[in-house]
């Protein structure tokens, strides 16, 4: 079986810093890590492989610049068989649909996959919108909010998943190939990757693919192949300082108390 | 960790592997082994807690360089090094640095360089699979810079060895008897030359549970309490010849290879210790306002933080120039041979550096501890923060663990100056 696990790089900070004129994201001096929900998509992807009886090859891709390649290596020293960055200037400014787009003409380049794997979302994003996009590009069932993989079956064709929601959770089968959107549990631990697992990852298969390997028009790829286009990109306003009661706790519990009656966040 | 960032332009020349291994022992540290539970170690003593020793083996950080048939990683040293580098700032108590990386690795590593299939199966494999402790006891109550003054004895009786005699300071006593394992032991095989007393030593390893090894009570050390420090005496211990290292009467030069391997890593994590004590500091004075204005901004505190970040800066990359020279001699010396001109540097050129950087690494660590203490007063000198416990730990190599400064200035001079000016031998 093929898994395929999509990964993005992202930066590694809470203050995202916006270049004031263009209003994009200035990556320039952030430190980038691989998507914490994607790093969930692949474990869960090598844990569903540690158990199945077929032999499973898990394939991580990219989209992204030449130095998202680091995060793809970390994907292999974690535990992928063989990384594909999707790199080249034509998809550069693409919004989601675009940017599911250029994954699917990778899946279709790749041959395709029994089961893939997204992240629920990036956290530089946070739209939640690039699996289901790609389930539509692929014609398949979507599956967001998946938590675990309770069953996997490959020869009857179908899985059932764990998928959280506003009240709890709920079971749900599919059959496959589908496209899971993953969100991470609250006690999830990554994967750390050893030394032996790091050097053996060096050889490990990692392709770049650009725009002519992939095929199709300019037009279809990057800020033109965009359906919505970012107008402006700006932190959200800082807030105030907070007040600061000193003295007695129960003065201050008084004192606090008092302050909500006022914002008529509580009555007496 | 801290929120300042001081390796984040270490990424120069580093290989995309480096990277990843820099990563992997951050992202450990921060499970495992955060800093609440290193300054809770130091206080609880030792021995070193197992659970972390069998985590860091599994992540396979023990003996690196051990080639992958003897079961380690066939890593370069110029990768241990960076490894202990992060093992420091982990730990900045240099407990784990001290255990680990400076006695298994710099030791492990020389012993499975010179060690029969014996060595290697019984003590070097189970060691880097964190199931056993090897360490190393040179030092005696006579001598321990001093190598004339070592009276330890080994006699050939049939195939096996007698030893007697008394070893102390030594790292790990309480984790080896508790884990099991061996001693690296240095015994005179026959009598020191007045002239050349490093001659006629041998070495052994001497497994823990031997009959005759009778174990110390450890120290009440001032730092680094996480790992024992203590001594034994051999009484009789009788141990068969194939757990002699290398060949009679050259164990002074295994050793000295040794004490080469330690340094290294040594200097590596000094430097680590003082990145973690800088952010953790850097993070304190950036906040922490005093008459209006945050500590960070008055120069008595601004400039002698840049005077600390600019020599640790140096020392890294020195480190990093150190374990290349090592890894080029390795390079072009095949297993068990001791190549005494080696084609690019010669054992002279490494040693120098070496020395340059076992002194000069905890040194700095040392003082960056020191000054974190004074910018921070009284908040800084409380075992709240980190500062005590590593300016403690460190100064176990600033005063001689694997080699006082002295004696790598007297290195240091002989290899730049020629040995007719060594003071003394």
């Amino acid at each position: 079986m093929d898994f395929l696990v999509f990964i993005k790089q992202v930066p590694d900070t809470d203050e995202v810093k916006v270049d004031e004129e263009s209003g994009t994201i200035i990556r320039e001096g952030v430190p980038s890590i691989l998507n914490p929900f994607d790093e969930y998509a692949l474990n869960l992807a090598l844990r569903l492989k540690e158990g199945m009886e077929d032999e499973v090859n898990i394939t991580a891709m990219s989209m992204g610049p030449p130095q998202a390649k680091d995060a793809l290596k970390k994907c292999l020293a974690i535990g992928a068989d063989r990384g594909i960055l999707l790199s080249d200037k034509v998809f550069g400014g693409a919004d989601t649909w675009a940017t599911s787009f250029t994954l699917f003409k990778g899946v279709e380049k790749m041959g395709g996959a029994d089961l893939y794997f997204s992240g629920q979302e990036a956290t530089d994003g946070n739209t939640a919108q690039v699996g289901p996009e790609l389930a539509s590009h692929l014609n398949l069932s979507s599956m967001t909010y998946v938590e675990d993989v309770l069953d996997i079956n490959p020869k009857e064709g179908y899985l059932t998943a764990k998928k959280e929601t506003d009240e709890g959770f709920i079971k749900l089968k599919s059959e496959l190939p589908v496209v899971l959107s993953c969100m991470t549990p609250p006690d999830f631990e990554p994967k750390i990757p050893g030394v032996k697992e790091i050097m053996k990852a060096k050889n490990k298969p990692l392709d770049t693919w650009n725009h002519d390997d992939l095929g199709g028009t300019e037009e279809e790829y990057g800020l033109e192949g965009s359906e919505s286009q970012v107008i402006s990109t700006y932190p959200p306003p800082s807030k105030g300082p907070g007040e600061k009661f000193e003295g007695p706790a129960e003065e201050g519990a008084e004192k606090i108390f008092a302050l909500l009656k006022d914002e008529g966040v509580c009555d007496d | 960790m801290a929120d300042t960032d001081l390796a984040r332009d270490d990424e120069f020349e580093l290989t995309e592997e480096q990277k990843l291994l820099k990563e992997s022992l951050l992202d450990w540290g921060e499970r495992e082994l955060p800093l609440t539970r290193v300054i809770e170690m130091n206080q609880e003593g030792h021995p070193y807690p197992e659970d972390i020793i069998k985590s860091l083996a599994n992540l396979g950080v023990i003996m690196g360089p051990v080639p992958e048939e003897h079961g380690g990683s066939g890593l370069s040293w110029e990768d241990q090094a960076i490894i202990a580098d992060q093992i420091g700032y982990i730990d900045p108590s240099i407990a784990t640095a001290a255990g680990l990386m400076a006695v298994e690795t710099g030791w492990g590593y020389t012993l499975n360089r010179y060690g029969n299939e014996t060595i290697q199966e019984k003590f070097v494999k189970p060691a880097i699979n964190g199931d056993q402790f090897v360490g190393i006891a040179t030092t005696e109550p006579g001598g321990g810079s001093d190598v004339a003054g070592f009276e330890s004895t080994a006699e050939r009786d049939g195939d096996d060895w007698i030893l007697n005699g008394e070893k102390t300071f030594i790292s790990g006593t309480e984790e080896a008897q508790k884990m099991g394992g061996a001693f690296w032991v240095n015994v005179r095989t026959g009598p020191a030359p007045e002239d050349a007393p490093h001659k006629n030593m041998t070495s052994f390893c001497v497994p823990v549970d031997a009959d005759g090894m009778n174990f110390q009570e450890p120290y009440r050390d001032a730092g680094r309490m996480a790992i024992s420090t203590g001594g034994f005496i051999m009484e009789d211990v009788r141990i068969p010849d194939r757990f002699r290292l290398g060949e009679v009467d050259k164990g002074f030069y295994y050793t000295m290879e040794g004490f080469d391997n330690a340094r290294i890593l040594i200097g590596a994590s000094s430097v680590g210790v003082t990145r973690r004590v800088l952010e953790e500091a850097a993070d304190y004075i950036k906040e922490r306002e005093t008459f209006g204005n945050p500590l960070a901004k008055y120069e008595g505190i601004q400039f002698e933080f840049s005077d600390l970040y600019t020599r640790m800066k140096a020392l890294r990359l020195m480190y990093q120039q150190v374990a290349r020279m090592q890894e080029k001699r390795y390079q072009e010396a095949g297993k068990g041979e001791r190549k005494r001109e080696p084609k690019t540097y010669s054992s002279t050129d490494v040693a120098r550096w070496i020395s340059m950087i076992k002194w000069k690494a905890p040194h700095l660590a040392k003082e960056a501890a020191d000054k974190a203490m004074h910018w921070l007063g009284a908040a800084g000198y409380a075992d709240d923060y980190v500062f005590e416990t590593a300016w403690k730990g460190v100064m176990s190599y600033c005063v001689g663990a694997e080699g006082g400064a002295n004696i790598q200035k007297i290195v240091i001079g002989r290899e730049t100056l020629g040995p007719e000016y060594v003071p003394y031998k």
